[in-house]
């Protein structure tokens, strides 16, 4: 197991968010969490990247207990996660964004003399090959569309060369090519680097698509927890969420 | 991947010219412009490295601290005590004032660095008001409100002109240094920390120990500007401490430009030589310079360095098209 959870509880004043979720990720998975607006998906990520502390319950990462580390170490471990609103640099070019995440995972960070224009340019050119952005590379980020700013996210989130990536929303607000394409993308990311997925998404298509497994939530409870299938076929999700609609 | 290396080469030349145009200027001020206006020359250049080591802070890591004049103060005082309490030699006070300057900056920093925005300021104009109430009533060991006199340069620094030349040295080394910190992976990490601290947390950056680094050179420079005054104006007093010294690169970054390197150098050079200018006929400077303060923010956003340069990149593109 690439992620485990065990027992996760997250209060807010009366409201129990997450309830006692235990669950567990394989590695080299694409696994989506699903649930109605509020089910506690969103809290779920911040207690996993370090975002929120929970209130009982322990994280694993690789068999680590991560439960208590900051998001920065977690991010070091190898855990990266892009944002539901998307989380840019408005004011930095395309190219500069993702070479800051590759300053930052080759612990280049503090080098103060040298011109970071010199450090890994085959690899930032690469990961805007990859996701397609090499030709807008010197532009601000404020000033691409909001599918390329998507892709910045995902292409910023790369630049860590992380071992588990969380979506939270990859596809949100964007065009059904655009969402065509970025799923391909994700697809090929597993396929052929070997990273291990958790997104959540609203688009029930997307995430029937390309789930390998899908965990239900519901009013912060794990509900359901297998293969597509398996969670189609189930009576409980059926009537909180799916509602025959899948 | 060549397109930017050449990019970056052509800019470099187009945009060079006016660094070697200004560098030689200065070299032969001394021999054009009258000393009064030399000697406000060299404060202009002790007070812009004042306002580089703030904008660090300000322009670079996107945090307004209001306290940095403490730490110049420090920096006059780490000298001027060593050099005419202890008399020590002068470069080993000399950096003594750096020295003190960049300690002092650490044990404030550790704590400054907690926060975040407008937190942030007020912390700091509180650890610079502290400072300044310690040095101005410790009376016995700091000389309090009568500051301390006779810090002499060295015999062959006596002389206005060596001495302008001795500032315009240092004045550039530091610039060369903080422009490389600023475009090293170093620096291009503040900037992103400026633009979505959220966001670069989640690429594994601490934070709070990359503003302490970036407190802690900050507090330096601005430490060996105030030891490259006290010689210079043969004299330390606590108001160098004060807020209201503070207040000064803010009004020069803000006024130049924060985003651009220079910026806060052209806005220091313009508030200096227009004090220097206007005192001769009146006292109610700071009116003049209220509302131009207000024009820039008005009209000029950017600074007036950055309106310039928006109007010379416009004209760039336009050459370009056809």
């Amino acid at each position: 197991m690439i992620l485990e959870t065990k027992k996760l509880v997250k209060e807010f004043g009366k409201l129990l968010a997450t309830n006692a979720v235990s669950f567990s990720l394989r590695p080299g998975d694409i696994h989506a969490i699903i649930g109605p607006n509020g089910a506690g998906k969103s809290t779920f990520f911040n207690l996993i990247t370090g975002y929120h502390l929970p209130d009982s319950g322990q994280v694993f990462f690789k068999g680590q207990d991560i439960t208590k580390l900051p998001p920065y170490t977690r991010c070091r471990l190898g855990i990266t996660r892009s944002f539901q609103i998307t989380s840019i640099y408005p004011k930095l070019t395309v190219y500069d964004s993702v070479l800051t995440a590759l300053l930052s995972h080759q612990k280049a960070t503090t080098h103060f003399f040298t011109s970071a224009k010199k450090y890994f340019k085959e690899e930032v050119w690469q990961i805007l090959e990859d996701v397609g952005l090499a030709d807008q590379a010197l532009i601000t980020g404020d000033s691409i569309s909001h599918g390329d700013k998507k892709r910045l996210e995902l292409a910023v989130t790369l630049g860590t060369q992380p071992e588990l990536l969380l979506l939270d929303e990859p596809t949100c607000g964007m065009s059904p090519e655009e969402t065509e394409s970025i799923m391909t993308f994700i697809k090929k990311l597993v396929d052929e680097k070997g990273l291990t997925i958790l997104f959540t998404e609203h688009d029930m298509g997307v995430v029937f698509g390309i789930a390998r497994r899908i965990s239900v939530l519901h009013q912060g409870t794990l509900i359901a927890d297998g293969t597509p299938e398996e969670v189609r076929a189930s009576e409980e999700v059926q009537r909180v969420y799916l509602g025959g609609a899948a | 991947m060549g397109k930017v290396q050449t990019e970056e080469k052509k800019n470099w030349l187009k945009r060079g010219w006016w660094l070697f145009l200004l560098i030689a200027l200065g070299l032969i001020a001394p021999q054009v412009i009258s000393e009064f206006y030399l000697l406000i020359l060299g404060e202009a250049l002790i007070m812009s490295l004042f306002a580089l080591s703030f904008n660090l802070l300000f322009g670079t890591m996107g945090q307004l601290p209001f306290g940095q004049a403490a730490f110049y103060g420090l920096g006059g005082y780490g000298m001027a005590m060593l050099l005419t309490k202890y008399q020590a030699n002068f470069w080993i006070s000399f950096a003594a004032g750096i020295g003190v300057a960049a300690l002092i900056g650490l044990l404030v920093g550790l704590f400054c660095v907690r926060l975040r925005g407008i937190y942030f300021s007020i912390l700091t104009l509180a650890f610079g008001q502290l400072i300044f109430v310690i040095i101005y009533k410790w009376h016995d060991f700091t000389g309090g409100d009568d500051g301390i006199q006779g810090v002499f340069p060295p015999e062959f620094l006596k002389d206005p002109v060596a001495y302008y030349y001795f500032i315009l040295i240092i004045f550039c080394l530091s610039a060369l240094i903080l422009w490389r910190i600023i475009h090293s992976p170093f620096g291009y990490t503040l900037q992103a920390m400026r633009e979505n601290s959220e966001r670069t947390e989640f690429l594994g950056i601490p934070i709070a120990r990359y503003m302490l680094m970036a407190f802690v050179i900050s507090a330096a420079f601005t430490g060996l500007a105030g030891a490259l005054w006290a010689p210079f104006y043969r004299s330390v007093a606590p108001s160098t401490l004060m807020w209201v010294k503070s207040g000064e690169p803010v009004m020069a970054t803000i006024l130049g430009g924060a985003g651009l390197f220079f910026g806060p150098v052209l806005g220091t050079f313009l508030l200096t030589f227009i004090h220097a200018y206007l005192l001769g006929f009146t006292h109610f400077w700071p009116i003049i310079m209220g509302v131009l303060i207000l024009l820039v923010i008005f009209l000029l956003p950017g600074g007036i360095l950055g309106f310039i340069k928006e109007k010379w990149d416009n004209r760039q593109k336009q050459n370009q098209k056809p």
